[in-house]
C-alpha cells in the first residue's frame, strides 16, 4: 500500500505511529498508521483487507504521496477485477492511468529529491519570485582578519568572523530584522546570525547565537556545534529556525563573489567568496592586499540602496578593525 | 419520528436502494482516491443520502435539480448512472460531462441535472431563473435547488431567494444542513441558526425537517413540489442533516466533537431506514441483503468500465464549451 495524497500542499507526510503490527489481520477501511501533514494530524485507512506483512516505513519518517508504506498479503486484488486478470496483487501505482498515457515517462528510473532539497527547493522559489531581491557588491581588506586566525589555536572558523562582524552592527540597523508579514512588519525575535552549511549535497542553515561581547573563538566554538548537529542529521538543528540576517560563505572554493537568494522571511543575505590577493591603489601606488569580496541581496520591499549601503559599509569597516 | 404513512413496497425498496447506492458509490470512490487511481480531490456526501434521495424522489423526470461542489448523491438520486459519474471523475470521454466536469461538476442535462456549480451559493439565483423559465413558459416544471448551511450567508442567497419569492417561482431551496460550512459550525456564521426561519422574512413558507429521515423529506419535499407546481413556491426546506466524512478527502474532520459525531452516526440515514421498514415488516433483511449485493456487483461493474474509459483529448477541450449562436 502506498502513502495516499493527503497532504493538502506537496509537502511529505510525517508518519507518527503505527495502529497495527506486522502479522495482524486488516479490515479495508481500519486505522493503519496515525500521520501528520503541514495542516493537520489524521489516520490512514487501510484499503485492503489481508494480513500486514511488513512496514515500509518507520514513526518519525517523512514519506512523499505514493511511497510504499506496508506490505500486504491479500486473497483478493484491493479492488475487485476480472477473474482473467492474472497479475500479481500489487496496487496500482499512484495515477497509474495517466502515466499510462505518457509512456516515455516511465522508462527510466525516477530520481527522486531529497526532503531537504524539496522543502530548500520550494522556499527559495517562493523567495525569488515575491522578494524584489536587490545587490550590493563591495570588498574589505581580509589582513588583518588573517593575522588575528592565524595568531589563534585553533584556529577560528571563517565564518566566525563574518557573524562577529555582523552581531557588532545589527543593533544599529534595525531593519535588518524586520519581518514582512500580511498583518504588517513585526521584528524578528533574537540577534541570531544563520550560517549555511552544507551536509552532503543538502543545504541547511544554522542558527548561531552571538552577541556584540562575543568573541570570535566563542562564535566559532558555537558554529561548529551546529555543524556537526546538522552533519549528524539532529532534527532541530536542521529545522527552519529564525534568524536576523543569513550568510553564505564559498571562500573555500574558487568562487570570487556571488548573489545568494534571501532566505525567508529574512530581508538580507551576506555571501562571500575567497580571500585573495588583488590590486589595490594606495597613496598613489598599486599594491597588493589580501581581500575578500562581499555581495549583500536585500529585499526592497523592506530596506532601500543607501540604507543596505550603509549597512555593508558598517560591516566592511568591523571586518577591517579586527 | 419517521412518517407513519404507508406505502408500496417497490417504492420503499426503491429508496433503500437509492440511498445504498450512493454510499457505496462514495465509499467505492474514497477507496479509489486511497490508492492513487483516482487524482485530485472529492466532496463526498457519507451520511447524507436522505436528503438527496427524498427531495428527487418526489421530482417528475422533466423536473430540475441544481447542485453543488458535492453532488454525488444528488447526481445518483437524479437518475445518473454510478457508470456515467465514475467515467466523469476519472477524466474519460464517456463521463456524464465527457470528462470535463470532474468531480465538483457532475450533471447531465437530458436527466434533469445542471452539472454541479462549485461556488458556494452560486446555483442558487441560477435556479431562480430556470424557474422563471418555467413560469413563463407554462410548463409546470420545478426546480429543486440543493445548498449546503454555507451558502445562506452568502450574498447571492438573498438575492436569488428574493427574486424567486417576489415572483412566486417553482423552485424548492433545499438547504442541506449538515452543521458546518467546510470546517466552521453554523453557530459561529449566523445568530439565528434555524435556517427555515429565513423564508417568513421573504414572504414564502420554510420548514425544518428531520435530513435522515428519507420519509420525512419525501413528504415534506412532496408538498413543496406540489406548492410551487401550483403557483405557490417557492419552499425553503432545510434539511438536518450530517456528514460522515471531511469536508474534501484531506480534511480529518477534526472540528467534529466525538460525542457530536457519535450522537449523529446513531441516527444514520441507512441503518434507520432498514430498521424501520425490518420493524414494519415491509421487508426482510434477505431482501435488503439483495439490495446492497446488487448494489455492490453494479459499481464493481462501472470501477472496470471507468479505468479502462477513453481519457478526454486535448483536442476536445473547447467542445460543448461555448453555446452556439443562435
Amino acid at each position: 500500500m502506498k502513502m495516499p495524497d493527503l497532504s493538502t500542499t506537496d509537502s511529505a507526510i510525517k508518519l507518527v505511529r503505527w495502529l497495527v503490527q506486522p502479522g495482524q489481520s486488516v479490515k479495508r477501511g481500519q486505522a493503519l498508521c496515525e500521520i501528520e501533514t503541514d495542516k493537520a494530524a489524521s489516520e490512514v485507512e487501510s484499503i485492503v483487507t489481508g494480513v500486514l506483512k511488513e512496514l515500509r516505513a518507520q514513526p518519525g519518517d517523512m514519506v512523499v504521496v505514493g511511497q510504499e508504506i506496508a506490505l500486504f498479503e491479500t486473497e483478493m486484488p484491493s479492488t475487485p477485477s476480472p477473474p482473467t486478470a492474472s497479475a500479481p496483487a500489487k496496487a496500482s501505482g499512484l495515477f497509474a492511468r495517466n502515466r499510462a498515457a505518457a509512456p516515455a515517462a516511465s522508462q527510466s528510473p525516477a530520481i527522486t529529491l531529497s526532503q531537504p532539497q524539496q522543502t530548500l527547493g520550494r522556499r527559495l522559489q517562493a523567495s525569488k519570485q515575491t522578494i524584489p531581491h536587490f545587490y550590493l557588491q563591495a570588498s574589505a581588506n581580509a589582513e588583518p582578519m588573517i593575522r588575528r586566525r592565524n595568531a589563534a589555536s585553533p584556529k577560528p572558523v571563517w565564518e566566525a568572523f563574518f557573524v562577529s562582524a555582523i552581531s557588532k552592527v545589527l543593533k544599529d540597523f534595525e531593519r535588518i530584522r524586520w519581518r514582512l508579514g500580511a498583518e504588517g512588519v513585526s521584528t524578528n525575535a533574537n540577534s541570531d546570525i544563520g550560517v549555511a552549511v552544507d551536509a552532503k549535497g543538502d543545504l541547511f542553515v544554522a542558527a548561531v547565537a552571538a552577541l556584540p561581547t562575543s568573541t570570535v573563538e566563542e562564535i566559532s566554538n558555537n558554529i561548529r556545534e551546529r555543524v556537526r548537529e546538522i552533519q549528524e542529521g539532529v532534527g532541530e538543528a536542521r529545522g527552519i529556525r529564525p534568524a536576523a540576517i543569513t550568510i553564505t560563505n564559498l571562500g573555500a572554493t574558487s568562487i570570487e563573489s556571488f548573489t545568494a537568494i534571501i532566505n525567508p522571511p529574512e530581508v538580507a543575505i551576506l555571501a562571500m567568496g575567497k580571500i585573495g590577493p588583488a590590486p589595490i591603489v594606495q597613496a598613489g601606488q598599486i599594491a597588493i592586499q589580501q581581500r575578500v569580496a562581499l555581495t549583500l541581496s536585500a529585499d526592497h520591499r523592506v530596506i532601500n540602496g543607501k540604507y543596505a549601503a550603509d549597512f555593508l559599509g558598517a560591516i566592511i569597516r568591523e571586518i577591517e578593525a579586527f | 419520528m419517521l412518517a407513519q404513512k404507508t406505502y408500496e413496497k417497490s417504492f420503499v425498496l426503491s429508496l433503500y436502494e437509492r440511498m445504498v447506492l450512493i454510499r457505496e458509490f462514495e465509499e467505492r470512490v474514497k477507496f479509489l482516491f486511497l490508492e492513487g487511481a483516482m487524482p485530485g480531490t472529492i466532496h463526498q456526501c457519507q451520511g447524507q443520502e436522505a436528503t438527496a434521495t427524498g427531495v428527487c424522489a418526489s421530482l417528475q423526470a422533466d423536473d430540475w435539480i441544481t447542485s453543488t461542489f458535492r453532488g454525488h448523491g444528488h447526481a445518483l438520486a437524479k437518475g445518473l448512472t454510478a457508470h456515467e459519474l465514475l467515467d466523469e471523475l476519472f477524466g474519460a470521454r464517456t463521463g456524464c460531462c465527457k470528462g470535463k466536469g470532474g468531480s465538483m461538476h457532475v450533471g447531465n442535462m437530458k436527466k434533469g441535472m445542471v452539472p454541479g456549480i462549485a461556488i458556494v451559493a452560486g446555483g442558487i439565483p441560477l435556479a431562480a431563473g430556470m424557474a422563471l423559465a418555467f413560469k413563463m413558459r407554462g410548463s409546470r416544471q420545478v426546480v429543486a435547488c440543493f445548498f449546503g448551511d454555507g451558502a445562506v450567508a452568502e450574498g447571492a442567497f438573498h438575492e436569488g431567494v428574493n427574486m424567486a419569492a417576489i415572483w412566486k417561482l417553482p423552485v424548492v431551496f433545499v438547504c442541506e444542513n449538515n452543521l458546518y460550512g467546510a470546517s466552521t459550525h453554523v453557530s459561529k456564521v449566523m445568530n439565528d441558526t434555524c435556517i427555515s426561519h429565513r423564508a417568513s422574512h421573504y414572504g414564502f413558507n420554510g420548514q425544518t425537517v428531520d435530513g435522515n429521515d428519507v420519509l420525512a423529506v419525501y413528504e415534506a419535499a412532496g408538498q413543496a413540489v406540489a406548492d410551487c407546481r401550483s403557483g405557490n413556491g417557492p419552499v425553503l426546506l432545510e434539511l438536518l442533516t450530517y456528514r460522515r466524512t471531511g469536508h474534501s478527502r484531506r480534511d480529518t474532520c477534526a472540528y467534529q466533537p466525538k460525542e457530536e459525531r457519535e450522537n449523529w452516526f446513531s441516527r444514520d440515514p441507512l441503518d434507520r431506514f432498514a430498521g424501520v421498514l425490518l420493524e414494519r415488516g415491509d421487508v426482510s433483511q434477505v431482501e435488503l441483503d439483495q439490495v446492497k449485493s446488487c448494489v455492490e456487483q453494479q459499481i464493481n461493474e462501472a470501477v472496470e468500465l471507468a479505468k479502462k474509459a477513453p481519457l478526454a483529448g486535448p483536442e476536445e477541450l473547447l467542445q460543448d464549451v461555448f453555446a452556439p449562436l443562435s
